[in-house]
């Protein structure tokens, strides 16, 4: 049983929110749905939930018009990325809420909430107040009551971008185990996200959208390895892929007057002419040899460092592996790894990917 | 968010809000062109022959208007001044903070009417407390049979009554404003006075022009204090436009005409509110 | 300067409260004299300058007939006015502030914001355009001088209040909070009763609390229409005012009308400092 969204249109001001979707979700699969902030993603959601109708196009689920269901009849559950429960009930009635909506037995409620609670680890909590507990288990709350529901279609709108670094890649681990258990139920499961990291490790098919238009489908090595536009490359890239004007002349890369290299055997065939060059900032490391660039910002996350380097107008982030603090316009030498240069056509569409076959 | 049921539960207010007013005003329009008074009591048709009345024959109409917009605007500033002023003391430390907040609502939940006997009590030119204490510095102001006094009687009436009111939105402003920019102030050592001009006042903006325009609303409409206070008195130097639009109507009972002085008076304060709306958003959001 | 600003303040703060408080000061002292004690000049302290006497409270709980004011009638109509008023004027408001807060209306350039304007704009209405037609309307229904008509007069006065306040109140709820409910289950009737309204009690009590205000201190329309088998507090006081004026009963009158209100002073006061009336004031 499948999901689909034919040719989906949603425009209620005078930007377009949903451009022309068409998707295809398969049940007992994952998909994320990778976009930056309003790209989309919660529209797309909503859409699918059915608070928000689409001003065309047609949702087909099980063989039947999705459109024509209204939201509480549809059978979906939905996680926020805020920290949604109902504030005058306790963590139990929040859990069983949906359950007695659907006029349940009370004792398989019962039984449902305490599996739901022990998937989540929240067992101990059942009368606690919402207000009373931390962010992370408010969240657990929620994820708890939409799998106690058993919903056909799960969809989760960036559950953990509002929970500090340790909890959120604690929650993630058990999100990972709980999308495994709920495989059995054979639902459906959308994850919205604005971290590309995240969407690789949920290791699901990925959906890279932007400005409400699809614009890449594919599992989540394809979609690192080969995006299919510069635009794309940036959006599955934390920090984004540097995207930099190049002129290929001679088989040398030229991104300025002081910044060229020679191209790479593999690019040799590529004409001479304008190009957008692509390089990851993991793959710009520090060479005394190198070029000269100035550092602009540089600000240290974890255990690597970013630098903002900048060289007349070419502009790129690089990736230190090494906790190091720089000053604003010290500057550095860098060179760039050759044998991971991408090359885009100026119109965006990739012209050379190093996994390319 | 769109389902039908959006009617049900808007329809309910809505229908019964203007079921309640869609006669009257209508009425109001018609009664309006008619010559309706106590000798010829009907709905006959006159055309606009009241409201050529009222525009070029009827000083009295346009005097209490425009005493009307004078105790209006000055008791409205009056109370914003210290509605503000007295928000701004009790706000933070302050002893018996609590005690000067609930004394400082009180007046806003006494009847107008009620507290306006006591008042005209208080004035009394002879037995009341005011001129008795007067007398020390041996005057005796006749506070209710003077026209100028009779005003100063009716603002300082208006202004014990509503101030506070603007007490009240002012305060419940302050006490929802972010923490951050006086923190700022604060590290940046701003003297008191240039954190109120720079900080607090400019954050106020917004609640102020909400504040001002919701007394000004209630203030357009003096009518209670005026009735017990003055009665329009002495002579007609404390009438305002409610007033007049009474005595015409229900007192004189020139229906008709009173209809032609309501719609007036109610079209002209929507014009005048809606400019002062404009003036206020743009000389207080300066900043 | 922060001295002198201490000074000021404090300076400032008394001497307002003295105004605040001299009315009432005023009142009570008037409502222990006789006739001989008001006619002889302003006095203040019972015993010391004048000799007390009930009289002026006990003439407000005898009927007429025994030649009292008898204001026990006109309190219960002004407390059922009120609260029935009051009442409807919040449920019928937060049903409509809930709808305004959630859902896009639009019927050719009205929206929602043209419609919560018309709701609130009712409160610039001044009592007296209405009350000639008022006069006319409930004499046709055979309303005039009744609860009833009153009440109906009284939801026009309330509420654009409630709608006010309870359009920034849910507007402040999150959304989502309304969705998770309806993608649980809930159709938006039941979203609204099971889930949006327990979480708005807060916000129906400040509402509540400023229709009883407004509703409770308001003459002209109970003046304009009502004579004498319904009268209100108000319009029973005022009406001694033209009288003889017996001050003590006056004053006696008044400070019973106006006492139940100073309980709602102190109720204000406590959300305001708990910080549940910043946000539904704004």
């Amino acid at each position: 049983m499948s999901l689909l969204l034919d040719h989906i249109s949603f425009k209620p001001t005078e930007e377009y929110h949903l451009n022309d979707i068409s998707l295809r979700f398969d049940s007992g699969k994952m998909y994320t749905i990778l976009g930056r902030t309003l790209s989309g993603k919660t529209t797309l959601l909503k859409t699918i939930a059915g608070l928000q109708t689409p001003d065309s196009g047609s949702i087909n689920f099980e063989d039947t018009d999705f459109l024509s269901i209204p939201v509480w009849k549809r059978n979906v559950a939905m996680v926020y990325q805020q920290f949604i429960n109902y504030p005058h009930l306790n963590v139990r009635d929040n859990i069983a809420f949906p359950l007695k909506q659907r006029k349940m037995d009370e004792n398989l409620i019962e039984k449902e909430v305490k599996v739901a609670m022990e998937k989540v680890g929240l067992i101990g909590f059942e009368s606690r107040k919402i207000q009373e507990l931390s962010g992370g288990q408010q969240q657990r709350v929620a994820l708890a009551r939409s799998l106690a529901k058993k919903a056909k279609i799960l969809l989760l709108d960036e559950p953990l971008v509002n929970l500090d670094y340790k909890l959120r890649e604690g929650l993630r681990e058990e999100f990972k185990k709980l999308f495994n258990v709920s495989d059995e139920s054979n639902s459906i499961l959308i994850y919205a996200s604005t971290d590309p990291l995240e969407a690789m490790q949920l290791n699901g098919d990925i959906i890279v959208i932007d400005e409400g238009k699809i614009l890449q489908t594919g599992t989540a090595k394809d979609v690192f390895e080969n995006p299919a536009t510069a635009k794309v490359a940036e959006i599955t890239n934390d920090p984004a892929m540097n995207i930099n004007k190049c002129l290929i002349q001679d088989n040398s890369l030229i991104m300025n007057d002081s910044v060229q290299i020679q191209i790479p055997d593999e690019l040799k065939s590529v004409p001479n002419g304008k190009y957008l060059v692509g390089i990851r900032a993991t793959d710009i490391f520090l060479d005394d040899q190198g070029f000269a660039f100035d550092v602009e910002i540089s600000e240290i996350s974890g255990s690597e460092t970013f630098l903002h380097l900048r060289n007349k107008n070419l502009k790129c982030v690089a990736t230190i592996e090494e906790v190091k603090t720089y000053n604003t316009n010290e500057v550095v030498k860098i060179n760039f790894d050759k044998s991971k240069i991408y090359l885009f056509e100026e119109s965006g569409e990739l012209r050379h990917s190093p996994y390319q076959q | 968010m769109n389902f039908k049921h959006k009617y049900v539960f808007l329809l309910p207010g809505l229908i019964v809000l203007i079921g309640i007013l869609i006669f009257p005003i209508i009425f109001t329009v018609r009664l309006s062109l008619s010559g309706w008074n106590s000798f010829n009591p009907g709905l006959d048709f006159i055309g606009l022959k009241n409201y050529i009345r009222l525009f070029t024959d009827d000083p009295r109409f346009w005097q209490s208007f425009f005493r009307l917009s004078f105790l209006a605007i000055t008791t409205v500033f009056l109370q914003y001044i210290i509605g503000f002023a007295l928000a701004h003391m009790v706000w933070k430390d302050i002893k018996f903070k609590r005690f000067f907040r609930v004394l400082f609502l009180i007046p806003m939940m006494t009847t107008p009417v009620i507290m306006t006997v006591i008042w005209r009590t208080f004035f009394h030119e002879s037995l009341g407390p005011l001129n008795d204490f007067l007398s020390i510095f041996g005057v005796q102001p006749p506070w209710l049979s003077s026209p100028g006094l009779a005003k100063v009687s009716i603002i300082v009436v208006e202004v014990w009554q509503w101030t506070s009111f603007m007490f009240l939105l002012m305060l419940a402003g302050l006490l929802s404003l972010p923490k951050e920019p006086f923190l700022a102030a604060a590290v940046d050592g701003a003297s008191p006075f240039k954190k109120f001009i720079y900080v607090t006042f400019p954050l106020m903006a917004p609640i102020s022009i909400g504040a001002i325009i919701i007394r000004l609303i209630e203030a357009s409409k003096i009518m209670d204090t005026v009735f017990v206070l003055t009665s329009g008195g002495p002579g007609t130097s404390t009438e305002t436009s409610s007033f007049f639009i009474f005595i015409k109507g229900l007192r004189e009972f020139q229906m008709g005409y009173a209809a032609t002085a309501s719609f007036t008076y109610l079209i002209i304060m929507i014009i005048s509110l809606t400019i002062i709306v404009k003036v206020l958003t743009k000389v207080l959001m300066r900043e | 300067m922060p001295k002198l600003y201490t000074f000021l303040k404090y300076f400032f703060v008394v001497l307002w409260a003295c105004f605040v408080i001299a009315p009432f000061l005023w009142a009570i002292s008037t409502s222990f004299k006789d006739f001989n004690s008001v006619t002889g000049g302003a006095t203040y302290i019972p015993w010391l300058q004048f000799e007390p006497t009930l009289d002026g409270w006990s003439v407000l709980f005898k009927p007429g007939s025994q030649g009292g004011i008898n204001i026990i009638g006109p309190y219960f109509n002004s407390i059922f006015v009120t609260l029935t008023a009051s009442l409807i004027s919040i449920v019928l408001g937060t049903l409509a502030a809930y709808a305004l807060s959630r859902y896009t209306f639009k019927a050719g350039i009205v929206k929602n914001n043209d419609i919560t304007f018309f709701f609130i704009s009712q409160r610039i209405m001044p009592p007296v355009v209405l009350s000639i037609p008022f006069f006319i309307f409930l004499s046709s229904l055979g309303l005039l001088d009744s609860l009833a008509g009153l009440i109906l007069v009284y939801i026009v006065l309330l509420m654009p209040i409630a709608v006010w306040i309870m359009v920034d109140f849910f507007n402040r709820v999150p959304r989502e909070i309304d969705e998770t409910a309806l993608i649980d289950g809930c159709n938006p009737f039941q979203a609204f009763f099971k889930v949006v309204l327990p979480n708005s009690v807060p916000g129906m009590l400040v509402a509540g609390l400023f229709c009883i205000i407004f509703g409770w201190i308001d003459f002209f329309f109970a003046f304009i229409l009502t004579f004498t088998k319904v009268q209100l507090l108000p319009v029973k006081i005022v009406a001694l005012n033209s009288s003889i004026t017996p001050w003590w009963s006056l004053s006696a009158a008044a400070l019973v009308s106006v006492a139940p209100l100073i309980i709602v002073a102190f109720i204000v006061e406590r959300y305001l400092s708990k910080g549940n009336l910043s946000g539904a004031l704004k």
